[in-house]
């Protein structure tokens, strides 16, 4: 039955995107991407599987006819994760026309939002950037599409208390976390949630980058937490891993926000990492179908845009989400409103995104003019020794504690 | 004959003092002041808001540095959290109300505050340890920017900057920003041109070069020293606040920390301590290279249709960067400013001191 759905679903997204028009869509302008990623500092643990994605993406839909016959061009620049040179890059791809943003980089993000919304330009920042970005009202043009960290944590304790038959009053819930900006983002939302519903939260900050976690760890072991949420990244699970195993603690009660990658598992141990839970808004794995389309439309002729290990990556699958969520409002656009393809209809566009789940790659997306993240949902993933076996649903919960931080971080944005 | 030097007699002391002492030099900065007047009406928006404005905000930055490295001696890598002070006090200050005027200027000396304070603590010990205690002052602020989002603005530590308005006048246009950013800059090396010709100037070389002996000389340096903090981090603190009010419109502690200080200190070096130019083409190189070189390389692989992964692409860059100021600094251990010296040196009296060989 779903095989079935899917299969329909991909032929319906292929006639519509070929329509009439594969002969002229050469001819027509572009619909430009611009993508300013950091690919040579910081981020380089996921920019370069994105930006394959984007262009595998655009290379297919380019051979099957454009967007309604339009081509898609990505322009991909490296900023070195530099504010500067995010501005930079965002001023010159501005003047060569590119109005759809995306940077990657919190704090390149951050440096060039300003000005992306005093040009009404389209800001594409999937777990970038302020989390609060999500609030429509106040980040017009900006499309954080996908679940903020709050309500990535949000999700979690949903999840812990559903383990724990559906109460949390005795439960004791620790939370270790990179002592910066990105890690720091749930607490607040955690200790909302702590006394809503009445577990101890305990806090285990770890300075960057994270190699040294033996003393959060030593205290874990003495408080013995029901489940372990991590905001931790790349490396930083390695060490946890080793930690765990040496504390007694199980690996099976250790819960990863969304950036945990197939890199990681293999530098844990496939087998040591068995049982390791990870929310997720997309679903990770060769078998969703555009992967696999893209394996064999062009990597098993080695045509793809970059080496086949990349796609074997969970971020290469979040790429795909953050550009066919882009890829179809660019669509819808032209659809509804004809070219050229605007910044004002992209947006509007964009905000009528209503139950996209690019076939099966992520969480249902519902996107509207209040709440730009199309909802939130994530679901829990564990490990089992090969791969990722869903625990849950897509869901999201908890939408009031969360949007109450939400509006009370985005309302204190603005000033004159 | 570039720098004519025929007819230029100094017969006393006032003369012997200028700024410039060659018409040609005056003559030269002269015309780079009136080209930077006429910039925005020639050259285009995008080189002139997203090159040419930061070069010289950084480059003000830079001279503040290099009064306190170049020209003071004492190594100083925590000057980007001396701006850091002064970018989060002026724009809380402007969020507060009070006009942009007075906010620049609490910045200023919210930073000159907090960065004497430091050097009396820092000035007790000297040379390495100096740096290092700069250092510790670095991850201090880096730790309480990451930790008090009273100062940085809430979820992911992003501040918005309110417009900013002086004389009255609401600042919004691309040549507005410039011109801010301009009057800055031309402010600062100002500043630094007539150093070298006062008192205090010559304190500072003489504590520079040995403390005791300008001791001996009857120079207080402890309280040079102090005085050289004070007034780079003045300059740090203005120009962290205009980088962000003209720039950025937006601070967050990335834009402050630990390796914008050792930026800063390359641009320093590479410029050449000590030497107001070559701040100037310091920055240049520290700054707007990585972007230029990354542009070229983007263009040229794009010429020659030669299909380069991403993330090669990226680094291409990268390493041409680095050779690059390897490069200069093998040429000239002094620096840009150096190099530019050693060709006006030799212009000087070109062609004819080719005579005598």
């Amino acid at each position: 039955m779903e095989i079935k759905q899917h299969i329909k679903a991909v032929a319906l997204t292929a006639a519509l995107a070929t329509g009439a028009t594969i002969a002229s869509a050469q001819d027509k302008e572009p619909i430009r991407f611009g993508l300013c990623f950091d690919l040579s500092k910081s981020y380089t643990f996921i920019s370069p599987q994105v930006a394959q994605a984007a262009q595998d993406l655009a290379m297919y839909t380019n051979d099957n006819g454009g967007i309604e016959g339009h081509p898609v061009e990505v322009i991909v620049r490296d900023h070195g994760n530099e504010p500067q040179r995010g501005v930079e890059c965002y001023e010159q791809l501005k003047r060569d026309g590119v109005f759809i943003f995306n940077f990657l980089s919190t704090p390149v993000t951050n440096a060039v939002m300003p000005r992306a919304m005093k040009d009404e330009n389209l800001l594409m920042q999937s777990f970038v950037g302020r989390g609060d970005a999500v609030d429509g009202e106040v980040f017009e043009w900006v499309f954080p599409v996908g679940p903020t960290y709050w309500q990535q944590a949000a999700n979690d304790v949903a999840f812990i208390k559903e383990q724990l038959d559906g109460d949390l009053s005795n439960a004791k819930v620790g939370f270790i976390y990179l002592d910066y900006p990105f890690g720091q983002e749930p607490i607040e939302i955690l200790k909302t949630l702590s006394e809503k519903e009445g577990f101890e939260l305990e806090l285990y900050p770890v300075p960057l980058p994270g190699s040294d976690q033996s003393g959060a760890w030593s205290k874990i072991r003495r408080d013995k937490p029901d489940y372990v949420i991590s905001w931790l990244l790349a490396g930083g699970h390695v060490v946890a891993s080793k930690e765990m195993r040496r504390n007694r603690f199980p690996i099976d009660r250790y819960l990863t926000s969304n950036w945990l990658n197939e890199v990681d598992i293999a530098n844990i141990g496939a087998e040591e990492a068995t049982g390791i839970l990870r929310g997720t808004n997309v679903a990770g794995g060769q078998e969703v179908p555009i992967v696999k389309t893209m394996l064999e439309t062009y990597y098993a002729d080695g045509k793809g845009s970059g080496p086949e290990s990349l796609v074997r990556d969970v971020y290469y699958n979040i790429g795909m989400a953050i550009y066919s969520a882009g890829f179809e409002a660019a669509r819808m656009a032209i659809k509804e409103n004809g070219w050229p393809l605007t910044p004002e209809t992209m947006k509007t566009a964009y905000e009528a995104l209503s139950g996209y789940d690019a076939n099966g790659l992520m969480a249902p997306l519902s996107v509207t003019p209040e709440d730009h993240g199309g909802g939130g949902k994530t679901r829990i993933e564990q490990w089992d020794g090969e791969k990722w076996v869903p625990l849950t649903d897509w869901s999201a919960e908890y939408l009031d504690v969360v949007w109450e931080v939400i509006k009370e971080s985005s309302e204190k944005f603005t000033v004159e | 004959m570039f720098y004519r030097l025929s007819g230029v007699h100094h017969a006393d002391y006032v003369s012997d003092t200028r700024i410039f002492k060659l018409p040609a030099d005056r003559n030269l900065a002269a015309f780079i002041f009136l080209f930077g007047l006429v910039a925005p009406f020639i050259i285009p928006s995008l080189y002139l808001n997203s090159y040419i404005l930061p070069w010289l905000i950084w480059t003000a930055a830079a001279l503040g540095l290099n009064l306190v490295t170049g020209w003071a001696g004492q190594l100083h890598l925590g000057y980007a959290a001396v701006m850091a002070v002064g970018a989060y006090s002026a724009i809380h200050a402007a969020r507060f109300g009070i006009p942009w005027e007075f906010a620049l200027i609490i910045g200023g000396l919210s930073s000159s505050v907090i960065g004497s304070l430091f050097a009396f603590a820092a000035l007790r010990v000297k040379g390495l340890y100096l740096a290092l205690t700069t250092l510790a002052m670095q991850f201090v602020m880096d730790w309480v920017l990451t930790h008090s989002p009273a100062i940085t603005g809430g979820s992911h530590a992003s501040l918005q900057s309110p417009t900013l308005a002086l004389l009255g006048q609401d600042i919004t246009s691309d040549a507005g920003y410039y011109y801010v950013a301009f009057g800055w800059c031309v402010l600062v090396t100002i500043f630094m041109l007539n150093l070298k010709r006062t008192g205090l100037g010559r304190a500072l070389v003489a504590v520079r070069e040995k403390d005791f002996a300008a001791a001996i000389l009857g120079v207080n340096s402890f309280y040079y020293k102090i005085l050289a903090f004070a007034t780079s981090s003045f300059i740090a603190g203005v120009s962290g606040a205009l980088l962000i009010a003209t720039f950025f419109f937006l601070a967050a502690p990335e834009q402050f920390s630990v390796n914008v200080s050792i930026q800063v200190l390359a641009m320093v070096i590479v410029g050449g301590l000590g030497s107001v130019i070559g701040s100037y083409f310091g920055v240049a190189l520290i700054l707007l290279v990585p972007g230029l070189v990354n542009g070229l390389v983007v263009a040229g692989s794009a010429g020659l249709g030669t299909q380069i992964n991403v993330e090669t692409l990226a680094h291409i860059p990268n390493a041409v960067y680095g050779a690059l100021i390897v490069v200069v600094l093998l040429i000239e251990p002094l620096g840009l400013g150096k190099l530019y010296g050693n060709i006006r040196d030799y212009l000087m009296v070109w062609p004819f001191d080719q005579l005598r060989k």
